[in-house]
């Protein structure tokens, strides 16, 4: 493949000129281009089949955000995008997503080429720069068992005019991502990772929580490692990463704010106030159950039917859950139901 | 199609002749002529159980989740492509109709269906040969289960162009419980009674929808839900957690989902009230004793079989009794609602100490306080 290029200038510019673009990018665009080759690949029989769609998100000034894709449909030459598909597909997913716009598109090449240009050409009716997302095909993928060393086998690129020798011509600059989720879609990914797995108990959560404290603590020994290496004359001294580190450093402690302090600590009481209640509510249906037990002992020591006339606190209970339902509101804000219950 | 014609890439496939597919991957295989095959035969016509299964590729479960998750507080819904796969409904891709609150509207599907024809019309242009087989919508903050309507609805799907399923998603209970919650169901035909219905597992359903969730019931049963992926996925996801680690520090379902947790306390405020005039109608189990038996002695542990008998009718007693006795079920409620508080404090208790304590700050006994409470909830 490298026979059609190598007389032809490269066409991404060297990583001295950078984006500026700040970009994040969710999973499920990710996971759609994923799952749009493994189709391709079934149907065609060939490791790299050519895969093209277009990205969906949302752009403010500089700042994108890439959050869905879909398929599109070449003409019979390969080379041509069918626009009415496009069009459709863009209007169909403008219905029921409103807030998205057209972004750029995707494919899956290890680099771009001059083709990944003609191809750019075709999409910027549809925005002056789309951007190009490039998933990698596997050859990328290192057999290390240590995942934190490896990067996701995708790039994003900005494109952009470039004079030479007076003319122009489009290339593509590289650009930075970072990886963003929404909190339900955290969750879905997380569920499909553990392929369906897990539950919501108590050591699950906290296994979680764990494994991002330690990652966390792994990036920062990383960091606390490169400093003391710095201070030792063995690492180069970068001046823009110590400056982030004293910033980060400056930052802590994050919340010593008081409006802060108070809605941490209301936060807090709630739920202990919920734990509380839910321990009330325990109680009373233990004590139910209780009084149920002990008057089928006695109606059968006496000799009765358990359908006998029943004795029972009922004051007590109507009590418990009294507060149950007291707290439950109070809680809530809405304090005008204490009478109905006493 | 155009991508395997493509001339100008195809010097790209030419370099890779052999391509290895992992096992894993097969379930992506779609073969129209086995498809075409097996909705002549109709196996599952002749079953009201045939299906006991639904499979959900990964990117089928995230776009169905993330879409109800955009439409809380109203209800969306949307349809999946898929096949059947033995006794498998298999979902490899979902996308969202224009329609909305669908718990009120009898087969509001219907009112998309020009957008449905035309979207399925553009997903064979793309290579995706799977049909519908399937319609989602979303319950946010009432469980996954079917109303009168939904069973009508599926009723209908079933008849006209089976295999159809019907998936449920409740996006705030997604978000309380820190787990997808999604259920995949069928209904009976409408001639047919279900053997027994045996108490599926236990879920809180608030009181304004017990009633529409009691009657229909009997009318369909739930499939086990799977989520599958390929093995590129999988590489993918891992290599994801790398990147999106930091947003299990950063969100917290206390506060995003506090509306709910509210609406939460407040249904089950209503519960009790209710459970507190119910309370005396409660009963114990009266222990049975079988005299028409024979006593069998178990010679190992001096236990009479009828012993045993009498535990089981208790447990079984109890089992029947705690269906009834809506104390218990708020005991339930209750303790579900606290121990997801529990796992959000948590969190949010870890981050003040990682990012807010001082190291000379009594910050320990704060965590071990809340862990202890947390132990004692379960
Ligand atoms: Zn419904």
């Amino acid at each position: 493949m490298s026979a059609m290029d190598t007389d032809e200038l490269p066409v991404v510019l060297p990583p001295t000129h950078t984006s500026g673009l700040s970009l994040s990018l969710h999973p499920l665009p990710i996971l759609n281009i994923s799952e749009h080759l493994t189709r391709l690949r079934l149907q065609t029989n060939s490791s790299l089949p050519f895969a093209l769609g277009a990205l969906l998100g949302t752009q403010n000034g500089r700042e994108v955000e890439i959050v869905n894709t879909f398929e599109l449909a070449v003409g019979e030459d390969g080379a041509t995008v069918d626009q009415a598909f496009l069009i459709d597909r863009k209007e169909q997913y403008k219905q029921v997503f409103p807030s998205l716009e057209f972004i750029g598109w995707y494919t899956v090449a290890s680099r771009p080429t001059a083709q990944h240009i003609a191809l750019h050409e075709q999409f910027t009716a549809y925005s002056s720069t789309p951007l190009l997302l490039l998933l990698q095909p596997s050859t990328v993928f290192a057999a290390s068992s240590d995942l934190t060393a490896q990067t996701l086998p995708i790039k994003a690129y900005e494109p952009t005019i470039e004079i030479r020798d007076r003319k122009t011509r489009s290339v593509f600059i590289e650009a930075p991502f970072t990886v963003e989720t929404g909190e339900a879609e955290r969750i879905a990914v997380d569920w499909a990772a553990k392929g369906g797995e897990g539950d919501n108990s108590l050591e699950s959560h906290l296994n979680s929580q764990r494994a991002a404290v330690k990652m966390l603590h792994d990036r920062i020994m990383l960091l606390a490692k490169y400093v003391t290496d710095v201070l030792a004359d063995q690492a180069v001294k970068d001046h823009a990463t110590l400056r982030s580190i004293s910033a980060l450093i400056a930052s802590l402690p994050a919340s010593e704010h008081r409006d802060f302090r108070d809605e941490f600590d209301t936060e807090y009481e709630d739920v202990q106030l919920t734990a509380y209640l839910a321990t009330l509510t325990k109680s009373a249906s233990v004590l139910n159950d209780l009084v149920d037990k002990h008057l089928v002992l006695t109606a059968t020591r006496e000799d009765r039917g358990p359908s006998a006339p029943r004795r029972r606190g009922m004051g007590g209970m109507g009590m418990g859950m009294g507060m149950m339902s007291m707290g439950v509101m109070g809680m809530m804000g809405r304090h005008g139901d204490w009478d109905r219950f006493h | 199609m155009a991508s395997s014609s493509s001339t100008a890439f195809k010097t790209f496939s030419l370099t890779n002749d052999v391509v290895e597919v992992s096992p894993q991957d097969e379930i992506y295989r779609f073969d129209p002529e086995a498809n075409r095959t097996l909705n002549r035969e109709q196996p599952w016509a002749r079953d009201p159980h045939y299906f006991k299964v639904c499979k959900i590729s990964a990117v089928a479960l995230i776009k169905m989740v993330i879409h109800a998750r955009s439409g809380v507080p109203h209800e969306i819904m949307g349809l999946m492509q898929g096949k059947v796969m033995d006794r498998a409904l298999v979902i490899v891709d979902s996308f969202a109709l224009p329609v909305q609150g669908t718990e009120t509207r009898v087969n509001a599907a219907n009112e998309a269906n020009e957008y449905m024809v035309q979207y399925i019309q553009g997903s064979e242009r793309v290579s995706r040969q799977e049909n519908a087989v399937g319609w989602y919508h979303s319950h946010p903050g009432y469980g996954c289960w079917l109303s009168g309507i939904d069973v009508n609805t599926q009723m209908t799907n079933q008849k006209f162009q089976d295999p159809f399923v019907a998936v449920v998603i409740d996006p705030n209970r997604t978000i309380s419980a820190g787990k997808v919650d999604i259920g995949a169901f069928r209904t009976y035909p409408e001639s047919y009674t279900p053997p027994d219905a045996g108490s599926s597992e236990y879920q809180s359903i608030p009181l304004n929808k017990i009633e529409d969730f009691g009657v229909h019931a009997n009318q369909y049963y739930p499939l086990e839900v799977q989520v599958f992926k390929s093995s590129l996925d999988s590489e993918l996801l891992g290599l994801l957690w790398n990147k999106y680690w930091v947003n299990t520090l950063s969100q917290s379902a206390l506060i995003s989902n506090r509306a709910y947790a509210a609406s939460q306390l407040a249904d089950l405020a209503q519960k009790l009230t209710k459970a507190q005039t119910a309370i005396s109608s409660t009963k114990a189990p009266a222990p049975s004793l079988k005299d028409d038996k024979q006593a069998r002695v178990c010679h190992s542990c001096q236990l009479s079989c009828d012993d045993i008998l009498t535990v089981f009718d208790i447990q079984k007693e109890e089992k029947k009794k705690e269906d009834q006795n809506q104390l218990l079920k708020s005991v339930r409620d209750s303790d579900k609602i606290a121990s997801e508080g529990q796992h959000g404090l948590i969190a949010q208790v870890l981050k003040d100490v990682i990012f807010s304590m001082r190291p000379q700050d009594a910050a320990r006994s704060e965590v071990s306080e809340i862990m202890d409470t947390t132990m004692a909830i379960g």
